[in-house]
């Protein structure tokens, strides 16, 4: 049993519910000072039922003060009603503007599909209703970025993180304590979304994701010119490309540099691109409403053309599969992106004994899934519907990521900014979560035993991290 | 006539049963049941230790039986070794190959 007594203020206690040496389910707890902080409350795109939840039996969930979400991404959102209906929590949540709006679509959706899914007799819950996910709506907080909120003494403020819309960077002040929490966070400008800010303070400890590691990314522009001369060359040769991407986030990005390379190459143009979404034409509403919080490029066009960058002329949206003509060289952009399920599995399986067709894996694909095994060109598939029954591979399969997660490059420049004194490493599979750990390390080593000692942490799933501090607090009250 | 032991995962509000024929139940039969209902998959990635509801103290021996009508706590906590949790016995594994292997330790 791991639930933890009250700290007395000085130690900072980390746990991480979910997203500790791992890709999912990202949920981590910070106690100082007598308050409790949540922060994401996510799922585990490979697990299934309830074991796709955060460790939430691990902790006393009435304890928390103060839930904050960082995105919709579902492994960071996805497990918030039923923390707010299902447990004891009785904290307030928050989370920006367009988080909130995107989050009920997408929501919603989740629960759609996961009731899809046969369920054993014996009526094993669904994680949440629908109704679970309206009850909860209107007691989220939403925020708008740079502006401070103070809940009894804790005071948060929200930076822009870039990764996707409305993605959130929280810098958190409680006890005289400073924490920033990264979130998923970017610091490349892409086609809609500006750079992740570095927060104006420095703050005593750095929450920050690890999900490439020490990789080093290609610059955006090399990156695109590849994904269209590999689409080119599928399209000359007579084959379909598949772009399995999740619904809404890196989706626009990708419908953006396509849409923008049919506009510019006429011989391309009578090859249909399809978006294969029922979610595009709501999300094309929210992309509208927030062109505001994209960068300045997307805003100029919105000012200059009165009209709406996510209208995209050359792609045809698909509510469902019914109405697809499956007839010669195409592309298609469909979700779910780790082909779990859904439209982008039931391409696949069709696409892949055809040696013409190519399956391209834009996104990060969590251990588990078929999108993460599929790189590793299996000669066989498993059938969604059977797993018994195997599908011939020949399809060509390629990796180009436009994740939106910092490299190490970029990772470790922030760092240098935000200059921490103590950084917790959430968000990455163990193995590359290590190499970050050793490079930071060996990079900080000249510091070691100085003033400006950096500590480095990379803790499992409900390991209890303390770390204590000498740092100015108010004064002590004891039985908060 | 069947007969119900009540079940809740500490972090939840509401209880749900599992029900069998008989007086009692065995702990490896409970978490076997407790995983296959709520779909936590293979086992491999988690541990599930139960409790009794009442006395808190855990149902550590699988051999043990959980009386009918009486109410547990389960908690699903990570593997103790990552990818390797030991709650693989109760989807794979038989009773009689637990009972050979808990009584070797
Ligand atoms: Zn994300
Ligand atoms: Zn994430």
């Amino acid at each position: 049993m791991t639930v933890v007594e009250t700290s007395d203020g000085e130690v900072l206690e980390f746990i991480a519910l979910g997203g500790g040496n791992e890709v999912g389910r990202s949920c981590h707890i910070i106690k100082y000072n007598g308050k409790t902080i949540m922060l994401d409350a996510g799922v585990h795109p490979a697990h299934t039922g309830l074991a796709c939840l955060p460790f939430y039996d691990e902790f006393d969930m009435s304890t928390i003060d103060i839930l904050l979400i960082s995105h919709f991404h579902l492994d960071h959102a996805a497990s918030l009603p039923y923390v707010m209906q299902h447990t004891a929590f009785k904290g307030r949540v928050f989370m920006t503007h367009p988080t909130k709006a995107i989050y009920r679509w997408l929501l919603s959706d989740f629960v759609r599909v996961s009731s899809i899914t046969p369920r054993s007799s014996n009526a094993a819950p669904v994680l949440f209703t629908d109704s679970d996910l309206q009850q909860s709506f209107d007691k989220i907080e939403p925020i708008d970025y740079h502006s401070t909120i103070d809940v009894d003494g804790v005071r948060f403020t929200a930076y822009h993180a870039g990764h996707v819309l409305g993605a959130a960077m929280y810098f958190i002040e409680l006890g005289g304590l400073k924490l920033l929490f990264t979130g998923d966070y970017s610091r490349e400008e892409d086609r809609h979304l500006s750079a992740a800010e570095v927060p104006p303070e420095s703050p005593d400890v750095l929450i920050c994701e690890s999900t490439f590691g020490t990789a080093v990314h290609l610059p955006r522009r090399e990156k695109e010119s590849q994904l269209m001369s590999i689409i080119s060359s599928v399209i000359d040769r007579g084959g379909r490309v598949l772009l399995p991407t999740f619904a809404l986030g890196r989706a626009q990005e990708l419908l953006l540099v396509v849409n923008d390379y049919w506009k510019s190459h006429k011989s391309i143009q009578n090859t249909p691109v399809y978006f294969a979404s029922n979610l595009a034409k709501k999300a094309l509403t929210v992309y509208q409403t927030y062109t505001s919080m994209m960068n300045e490029s997307i805003r100029k066009q919105f000012r200059d053309a009165q009209s709406n960058p996510f209208h995209f002329q050359y792609i045809k949206s698909l509510r469902s599969l019914d109405s697809f003509f499956d007839a010669g060289p195409c592309v298609m952009i469909a979700s779910p992106g780790m082909l779990q399920s859904g439209t982008s599995r039931e391409l696949l399986e069709r696409w892949a004994p055809d040696n013409r067709n190519a399956v391209i894996i834009t996104g990060y694909s969590v251990e588990g899934t078929l999108a993460k095994d599929i790189v590793s060109e299996p000669l066989q598939i498993p059938s969604m519907r059977d797993s018994s029954v195997l599908i011939p591979r020949r399809c060509m399969v390629e990796e180009i990521s436009f994740a939106a997660h910092v490299d190490y490059k970029h990772n470790s420049e922030f760092i240098d900014l935000v200059k921490p004194k103590h950084i917790i490493l959430v968000h990455g599979e163990s193995s590359p979560m290590g190499r970050l750990k050793s490079a930071l390390l060996s990079k900080y080593n000249s510091l070691k035993g100085t003033e400006q000692e950096i500590k480095i942490y990379n803790p499992r799933d409900c390991e209890i991290l303390q770390i204590p501090f000498k740092a100015p607090k108010p004064a002590k009250v004891v039985g908060i | 006539m069947s007969s119900s032991v009540y079940y809740r995962f500490r972090s939840q509000l509401e209880p749900s049963r599992v029900t069998f024929d008989g007086t009692g139940i065995t702990v490896f039969e409970m978490k076997r049941e407790i995983i296959l209902a709520n779909e936590l998959g293979d086992g491999t990635q988690f541990e599930l230790k139960l409790y009794n509801a009442d006395t808190n103290q855990e149902l550590d021996d699988d051999t043990t039986i959980i009386p009918r009508s009486s109410s547990v706590i389960a908690v699903r906590g990570p593997p103790v070794r990552p990818k390797h949790g030991t709650a693989v016995r109760y989807v794979s594994g038989s009773m009689k190959f637990f009972q050979k292997y808990s009584s070797k330790q």
